[in-house]
């Protein structure tokens, strides 16, 4: 027998009173740190996605929504920018690097992007497997894409239209998996990276997914007005198809490739005969290509200055400087993380006072135990003693029960995350903070317990022992 | 070995209360008998230290008690007393084998779970080691409270009114168990009370007016 062993039979033997003090505490320990993982792990993920990063450039729209969505992949696009318009930022003195990004699809609902080879290594991104991208349709898959859906080198799978689950696939058109990437703890890891070619070829397939609606209407909707149909056809299509003879061409070889007994072998259809790729990407009009967005690193602080001015006076483009964005955002998240931090604290509190309340009210309970244990020879230094251990076990084990329920919570609640964001949250990261939380929780349950002990203390032994 | 000379006490708003000179050697017997409100709690308490006397001293095998500091007067008291209570009481937290161990803890004495058991066993409740004090009969519990006080092997037991809340048959067998105990280890026992039935079991006599 010890005083250690004492308090903690002391405080078993109260299970009620001394659970409810730890589960209060615990309960605020909890939300801290909770808001603490998830806070820091996304100002981690935003830090290390940002990495280089100066300027967004992309279609006109909100500014926020551009940086989020083409650097953390959480937004949706604020449209397409013709990829032409944008060219003389390679070759601009102001500019190191622009990357353009283009957006659409999505496999499994994890984006697609095409880009170039600067993407990966911006991110300092290594192939873990195969090789990057060379030719149209070939596909580098992130780590935890990987991971998640089985895919290794060879593989073939289809987009999605569209960045969300989609209904349409581009089935008739199959990327290749060439190369898997390492861990790289950026949006990499979650991304299936083709070069910009893969996405205006899998989109000149739109050309035919839009004829296919006009399947609906049948070319005879038109009533002959070969202009008007020429007009529909070029607003949805990005393949420039100069006569209305090569138009109907095209048409008719939808309509026919749309039939059951279809022999798609002997077909025309580049969808089937990829060596015709490059044929079809030269056909494109270079004015008309699109891409979701460009991303730039500046050379100087100048190019930061002016390259947005430039840029926001051109006819439908628009620049976003990433760190006012980013200070914008973190602006819109702070009253929220505020407000939870501000409850953990009311929690903590109510702990502390709920543990404060516990120890005296057992004490009046006790008091006679008290003044026996003085009579066996304990001196009033050590009843003090037990009484603030009490205390200090109460705080320890309301900060190891937070703790734990933080980060299997976390964890729990990692996966939800990943599944929304596609990032990769865990529950299972530490903090230096929580010391700081560790030491709080000390102090709350020493504070608490150092009236009650105090009264122990100065019990007298006489007095109670008369009663 | 125990010495009491021109003892006074005097409560906040009372009256004073003097107690008779008295002393008794190592291995003495004896009752302090008297009527209830005549000062017998008092004097235990200041017999035992618990209470600082307004006048006089007590003298404990050499030591002036009034000469210790408070937490000298802990210590000595957890090594040189026994005390049973009245009513009997324990940490209600811990089972009668903890309650012993703690009490040859707070008397600075290392744990020894044969001591224990073994002084149980002559109580006649070595079953009842590892029961909560909480389960125990009210004979059961008042046998516990003088395993407790004995089990440091102290020089003086005193007991308050120990069998007051008993029957006749366990007071006989309780009041023996205290008398024998105190024989084995020659200690000295005073047991202060106003119970009759005890009266016949003992030669020494105080009487308090």
């Amino acid at each position: 027998m010890n005083l250690l062993k004492l308090s903690w039979k002391n405080i078993v033997y109260r299970p009620l009173s001394s659970g409810l003090s730890i589960l209060l505490l615990a309960a605020g320990i909890a939300i801290i740190l909770i808001t603490l993982l998830t806070s820091r792990q996304i100002d981690d993920k935003f830090k290390s996605n940002i990495e280089d990063i100066d300027i967004v450039i992309g279609a006109k729209g909100s500014r926020l929504q551009l940086v989020l969505c083409n650097i953390f992949h959480i937004d949706n696009p604020t449209g397409n920018i013709k990829y032409a318009k944008t060219k003389f930022l390679n070759n601009h003195l102001f500019v190191d690097k622009a990357i353009p990004l283009s957006l659409g699809d999505n496999y499994q609902s994890y984006r697609i992007v095409g880009t170039t080879h600067e993407y990966v290594e911006l991110f300092k991104g290594e192939i873990a497997q195969g090789k990057l991208w060379e030719e149209p349709l070939e596909a580098v898959v992130g780590y935890s894409l990987a991971k998640k859906f089985y895919l290794k080198v060879g593989d073939t799978f289809a987009g999605g239209h569209g960045l969300g689950e989609s209904t349409h696939s581009h089935d008739d058109m199959l990327y290749k998996v060439v190369g898997v990437l390492e861990r790289s703890h950026t949006v990499l890891d979650n991304l299936v990276l083709t070069s910009l070619e893969s996405v205006w070829l899998v989109h000149s397939g739109e050309d035919h997914q839009a004829i296919g609606s006009f399947n609906y209407k049948t070319i005879d909707d038109f009533g002959g007005d070969t202009l008007a149909m020429k007009t529909y056809l070029d607003s949805l299509q990005t393949i420039n198809i100069d006569s209305i003879v090569e138009a109907q061409a095209v048409v008719e070889e939808f309509v026919d490739h749309n039939d059951p007994n279809h022999d798609h072998s002997k077909c025309n259809h580049i969808a089937h005969h990829p060596e015709k790729y490059k044929e079809v990407l030269a056909a494109m009009d270079p004015m008309q290509l699109e891409v979701t967005a460009v991303l730039v690193k500046v050379k100087s602080p100048k190019g930061k200055m002016m390259i947005p001015g430039m840029i926001n006076n051109m006819d439908g483009l628009m620049a976003a400087d990433v760190a006012i964005e980013m200070q914008l955002l973190s602006q819109l998240m702070s009253p929220a993380l505020g407000v939870m931090e501000m409850l953990a604290y009311v929690i903590m509190f109510i702990a502390a006072i709920s543990m404060f309340v516990a120890t005296f009210n057992s004490l009046k309970d006790r008091q006679y135990e008290i003044a026996l244990m003085r009579v066996m020879g304990s001196s009033a230094a050590k009843i003090f003693i037990t009484i603030l251990f009490e205390g200090i076990i109460l705080a320890l084990l309301g900060f190891l029960t937070g703790w734990l329920l933080s980060h299997i919570g976390m964890s729990i609640f990692a996966g939800y995350l990943t599944e929304q964001y596609h990032y990769d949250f865990s529950g299972w990261i530490f903090l230096k903070e929580e010391i700081y939380i560790l030491a709080g929780a000390l102090v709350i349950g020493i504070v608490s317990a150092l009236y009650p002990a105090f009264k122990a203390y100065s019990v007298d032994i006489s007095n109670t022992l008369s009663k | 070995m125990i010495k009491v000379s021109q003892l006074s006490h005097i409560y906040p708003g009372g009256t004073a209360m003097t107690f008779p000179d008295f002393a008794f050697e190592q291995g003495e017997q004896a009752l302090i008998l008297g009527q209830s409100g005549c000062g017998k709690t008092t004097l235990l308490h200041l017999l035992c230290g618990i209470l600082r006397p307004k006048k006089g001293c007590v003298v404990i095998n050499g030591t002036d008690l009034s000469d210790l500091s408070g937490a000298q007067l802990d210590k000595f008291r957890g090594e040189n007393i026994g005390i049973v209570f009245q009513s009997p009481h324990f940490v209600d937290a811990l089972s009668v084998k903890e309650n012993l161990h703690l009490a040859q803890y707070l008397a600075g004495r290392k744990r020894d779970v044969d001591e224990v058991q073994t002084l149980l066993e002559e109580l006649g409740i070595g079953h009842k080691l590892n029961v909560s004090v909480k389960a125990l009969s009210q004979g059961e519990k008042q046998r516990v409270t003088i395993a407790r006080a004995l089990i440091n092997k102290p020089a003086l037991i005193l007991a308050d009114e120990p069998t007051s809340a008993l029957d006749h048959k366990n007071c006989e067998s309780v009041v023996n168990l205290l008398k024998g105990q105190a024989e084995k280890c020659r200690a000295t026992l005073l047991i202060v009370t106003h119970d009759n039935r005890l009266d016949a079991m003992f030669n020494q006599k105080l009487i308090l007016a």
